[in-house]
């Protein structure tokens, strides 16, 4: 695959997880893990920044308190949008998930960083939180009326067994939709940076003929740097707007 | 917003006149400016609450890509699903390929019903409103100088149809 003594590819191998600092209590291992830190660090950082932003609450806003503040508007005008007036109750919810992943993919972007969401699990269990809290709260709120959601009005009797099937088929796949959406999307472009930075130093490594060649493969994992940026704050945003459109379906269930 | 306007001009109005009998405006200008303040303000609660929905559900920020790439997830997912379902039932009552296949074709029909939900605008009348304006639109000449700025902007049925479907087509 290399020249003699050029690196192996192992594009995979960035995403493992190994412990920290090791916890045992009984049988279970809860160590801190290379996941694990960066979590915390997501969390911390976000506390942090609203923290600082909420301190002063000057007339004139301070640089961390004006962007606490468009980050306040921007969530709040994401779950308007979707959810209506009623969905803000939601709003720290959706505010909590948005922030976590977002940070969580930016922090992948630091060398030797671990990027938490390109592991299924953790975008697993997000989606169905979202998931189960819909089910939940449409069940509290609106009782048996939750399940009008399923059975679309002016269907003929003689098919309704099929709409009904396929509708709740539909509404099962969301959770898995949502998590291997942003799951994929964080794997694939750390994958794809890998691949472009292991070729320019296989090719800077390579004879003399083919040295200036790594410039291409540079020039890629440029381009593809700016572009995972762009990708790592699209999926957070459409994480947090399909959260968004699914409480909405709990508090409104049947009305599109 | 409107209503802005007319508040300034009685101000305006107002406060000339003010200059010259002061004492006796007082109470007639206060009693305007609260008729026309409740006014702005009434009109403003109205947009507030007819505005959510009148919307579409996303404002914009959503690229045409991100739609394609939630068109080709969903669809997947739906089938993966379905499949699931089928499989699961199969192993619990002992009718091995029966369920599996037909909840795959259930779940291939989930997945086309979940692209069909979202590239169509919400409520199920404006989606021919929609395609019935095009051509007319068309005929203006409106649309014809920027269909790409038009289509993310309107998300219409048709737009939302071109976008989703040409990226997804490269996925597969």
């Amino acid at each position: 695959m290399a020249t003699e003594a050029g690196p192996e590819i192992h594009p995979i191998e960035q995403f493992s997880i190994h412990p920290i600092v090791p916890i045992h209590i009984g049988h279970y291992d809860i160590s801190l893990t290379n996941s694990g830190l960066f979590m915390l660090l997501a969390v911390g950082l976000t506390c942090l920044m609203t923290a600082i932003a909420a301190r002063g609450g000057a007339g004139v806003p301070t640089r961390m308190q004006a962007l606490g503040e468009m980050a306040y508007e921007f969530t709040a005008g994401m779950v308007r949008s979707a959810a209506g007036e009623a969905g803000m109750r939601f709003f720290p919810f959706v505010f909590s998930i948005f922030f976590f992943v977002l940070l969580c993919n930016l922090l992948g972007f630091i060398p030797f960083a671990y990027t938490v969401t390109s592991q299924i699990i953790i975008t697993a269990a997000l989606a169905l939180l979202v998931f189960f809290t819909v089910v939940m709260y449409g069940l509290k709120e609106h009782g048996a009326h939750f399940f009008k959601m399923f059975v679309p009005e002016g269907v003929p009797i003689y098919i309704l067994p099929l709409v009904v099937a396929i509708e709740i088929v539909s509404f099962l796949s969301r959770p898995v939709s949502h998590s291997v959406r942003l799951f994929a999307n964080m794997l694939a472009g750390h994958i794809t940076l890998y691949v472009f930075g292991a070729f320019v130093i296989m090719l800077g490594g390579a004879s003399a003929i083919l040295k200036p060649a790594a410039i291409l493969p540079f020039a890629m994992a440029v381009g593809l740097e700016a572009l995972e940026l762009l990708v790592a704050f699209l999926q957070a945003y459409v994480f947090a707007m399909l959260t968004c459109m699914y409480l909405n379906d709990a508090l409104h269930p049947g009305g599109h | 917003m409107t209503n802005t306007t007319p508040v300034r001009a009685d101000a305006g109005e107002n406060g000339r006149k003010d200059a010259t009998n002061m004492a006796e405006n007082d109470e007639e200008r206060l009693a305007r400016l609260r008729g026309s303040l409740a006014r702005a303000r009434a009109a403003r609660e109205s947009e507030k609450h007819s505005a959510p929905p009148d919307r579409p559900a996303q404002p914009g920020g959503d690229s045409g890509m991100s739609l394609a790439m939630r068109a080709g997830s969903e669809f997947v997912a739906a089938i993966i699903v379905g499949a699931g379902i089928g499989w699961t039932l199969d192993h619990f009552i002992g009718t091995n390929p029966l369920f599996l296949i037909a909840f795959f074709f259930i779940g291939v029909a989930a997945g086309v019903w979940n692209v069909i939900k979202l590239t169509s605008p919400k409520g199920g009348g404006s989606e021919r409103d929609s395609r019935l304006s095009q051509p007319e639109a068309a005929d203006k000449g409106l649309r014809r100088s920027g269909p790409r700025s038009a289509n993310n902007a309107w998300r219409g049925a048709s737009g939302g149809e071109n976008s989703a479907v040409g990226p997804d087509d490269d996925e597969d």
